[in-house]
């Protein structure tokens, strides 16, 4: 990690305070308006916001753009980079762009396959991987070079995030791809949300048995449950996402104007939980399309003020 | 081989429309094996646009011929006087056999009437799958034997994508995750330690991205 | 359709289903034309015969192989089931009806089976109508 302060994310994870981010998806359409009333409703209980790539592979207003509109409201946005739809050249270029804008953290990742999205006809791209590019912008970052070696006039230097996903398949390798990941220049790691929370653990152990915590910054990806269904369709529809069987049936055991609440509730024990993890230095709450709760659970969870 | 499927009767018809005098020229080396477009795909073939043809009461003559490769001239002139007879030509070989056919004989329409897909192996009898993409710079040594660039929907050199769940691929339950296969692999091969390093991004100039591809042996070329 | 037709049947048998299809039909001759194609056993029928039976006119096809689990050659009627099926779909690519062609299941010289079985050939024809490619 480098020493210079890059980012206000890094700074307080650095100073060891317990951080929260939050996710914010970008319109399907061109209003600037509909990015701001989220940040509204983020500014003051996050630490930064993360701003998706077309998430889904569904067309969406560019997560450059959406990171601007956040960045002039005084928010501290994390870029979200897929590798799916950009060549190396683009993704550069965007990299440099977003650094003159004034954007300071970037997340790389793979991204959902096109076929999910709404326009599966396209061709992908997957010039490089999203190890490829988190190296690619450590370089830029520590050497102030680019992929070609070029000597960049004024390098941007980004505080480096990756995904981890401690439910996917396989699991024993999971953990080498971390370390791999932190090999290759990650400096904070934010993981699928969690519901099976003994599994998470485990790969907790096994990161930390690793040395890798002492490496990284992990934050704990949670998501807020509306109900069974919800719970339901993540497990069985949506890749890479464990929700265990006896999670479900509380969801369904209560009557249904409760089940936001309940939701809720388990969030809270989620994020009681990860607070104390050794080696987890932070909570990011994906409530998709769900902004407006991100607040509601920030105080609930006693982690407002933040600093 | 190279794997294709026969194109709809539906499409065929209207690719044939403009014509009273059609060969369909079949292919009996990877068509062949895949059952697209050999000596026998063109005989059925002929029979049912003999039938749809006198159905939809369309007057129309089809010859059949099949030869060895349509990737070689010295068998394709084995068609040629079967090409001269009629007003155009539906080639059931490959893209490539299909064009060096249409290059051959400028003046005469000659027309895809199979999909080529991929270079694939027989998995089993009846089932074709895809094993190779032609990236022109060959890691298979470093990932056991299985290629990610063709295997796995992303192309990731760097192991898998946090799509990836029992085994099988986010895009398509059936399909196994192909990192799952390499690390499955190389756990027998006892190279586990490979999927630590680190793969830097491929030069994809070796591949058709780089434009149309050519390769001389001069050592061949007299 | 017309009163007078009296429908072509190409029928495909394997000789272990029956052995002579000529004295099973005398009731059938009555009202239906029928060509046989014997053969030692079913997976002799490729997709290019039975195809080649409706352009020489036939109004129906139908493919008599032994009862499942009891080819002779182990596979064969599997085999014929699965080419039929083919060119059942064929048929109704082509618009020519996949229905004209049928595969039956038949115990060796089980007359009265087959006789049912051309008698309903016949029934759908009735329905069908004749051959529309000839």
């Amino acid at each position: 990690m480098s020493e210079k302060p890059i980012s206000r994310l890094q700074v307080i994870l650095s100073k060891g305070e317990f951080a929260v981010t939050a996710e914010c998806g970008p319109p399907r359409g061109a209003n600037s308006k509909v990015v701001r009333n989220k940040g509204e409703l983020l500014n003051g209980y996050v630490d930064a916001v993360n701003v998706t790539d077309n998430q889904t592979a569904i067309v969406r207003m560019s997560s450059i753009a959406a990171c601007t509109h956040l960045l002039h409201m005084g928010l501290e946005p994390v870029m979200q980079m897929v590798v799916r739809d950009r060549n190396r050249i683009a993704l550069q270029s965007d990299i440099m762009g977003a650094y003159s804008l004034g954007i300071r953290n970037i997340l790389c990742l793979s991204g959902d396959h096109q076929s999910f999205g709404s326009q599966p006809d396209a061709l992908n791209v997957f010039d490089i991987d999203s190890m490829n590019l988190i190296r690619t912008v450590q370089t830029m970052r520590d050497e102030g070079k680019d992929m070609s070696g070029f000597e960049l006039n004024d390098p941007p230097r980004m505080f480096i995030g990756a995904a981890a996903n401690p439910f996917a398949d396989p699991f024993e390798y999971r953990v080498i791809r971390l370390a791999k990941k932190i090999d290759a220049g990650a400096d904070f790691i934010q993981t699928q949300c969690i519901y099976n929370m003994a599994r998470f653990k485990e790969w907790m152990k096994m990161a930390r048995e690793e040395g890798l915590t002492e490496k990284v910054h992990i934050l704990g990806g949670v998501t807020p449950l509306k109900s069974a269904g919800m719970a339901k369709f993540m497990n069985n529809k949506v890749a890479g996402m464990d929700v265990p069987d006896a999670l479900i049936k509380r969801m369904a055991g209560v009557p249904k104007e409760k089940a936001v609440e309940e939701g809720i509730k388990i969030c809270l024990e989620t994020i009681a939980e990860l607070r104390d993890i050794n080696g987890v230095h932070g909570v990011h709450i994906m409530a998709i399309e769900w902004e407006d709760i991100v607040s509601e659970i920030v105080k609930a969870a006693g982690l407002t003020p933040r600093p | 081989m190279i794997v294709g499927k026969q194109k709809s009767i539906s499409e065929i018809k209207s690719i044939i429309a403009p014509f009273k005098k059609v060969l369909i020229l079949g292919c009996g080396t990877c068509v062949k094996t895949c059952f697209a477009g050999g000596e026998d795909e063109v005989s059925v073939l002929a029979s049912a646009l003999r039938l749809a043809c006198k159905m939809d009461g369309k007057d129309i003559e089809i010859e059949e011929f099949t030869v060895e490769r349509q990737c070689e001239n010295e068998f394709i002139q084995e068609g040629a006087p079967a090409i001269a007879r009629n007003e155009g030509v539906l080639s059931l070989a490959c893209g490539a056999g299909v064009q060096a056919v249409a290059r051959r004989f400028a003046r005469t329409p000659v027309l895809p009437g199979v999909n080529t897909t991929f270079i694939g192996v027989l998995e089993t009898q009846g089932v074709f799958t895809e094993e190779c993409a032609g990236c022109g710079d060959c890691k298979l040594a470093v990932f056991g034997g299985i290629c990610p660039v063709t295997r796995c929907a992303k192309k990731l050199l760097n192991g898998p994508c946090g799509g990836s769940q029992n085994g099988k691929c986010e895009v398509n339950p059936e399909t196994d995750c192909a990192w799952q296969l390499i690390i499955d692999r190389l756990r027998i091969l006892g190279q586990m330690d490979n999927l630590r390093i680190y793969v830097a991004p491929k030069n994809w100039q070796t591949s058709l991205s780089g434009g149309p591809r050519k390769m001389v042996r001069e050592d061949h070329m007299i | 359709m017309t009163e007078n037709f009296k429908p072509k049947i190409t029928l495909f048998h394997c000789i272990n289903a029956f052995g002579d299809a000529d004295e099973l039909f005398t009731n059938g001759s009555k009202t239906c034309e029928i060509k046989t194609v014997k053969m030692a056993c079913s997976s002799m029928v490729k997709d290019v015969f039975l195809l080649r039976a409706f352009e020489a006119g036939a109004d129906a096809v139908v493919v008599m192989v032994c009862p499942e689990g009891q080819c002779r050659y182990v596979e064969g009627n599997i085999r014929a089931k699965k080419r039929v099926a083919w060119v059942r779909n064929l048929l109704d690519e082509i618009g020519l009806d996949g229905r004209r062609l049928s595969l039956t299941h038949m115990s060796a010289g089980d007359q009265a089976a087959a006789t049912r079985t051309i008698n309903d050939v016949v029934k759908k024809l009735a329905e069908l109508g004749p051959n529309p490619a000839v």
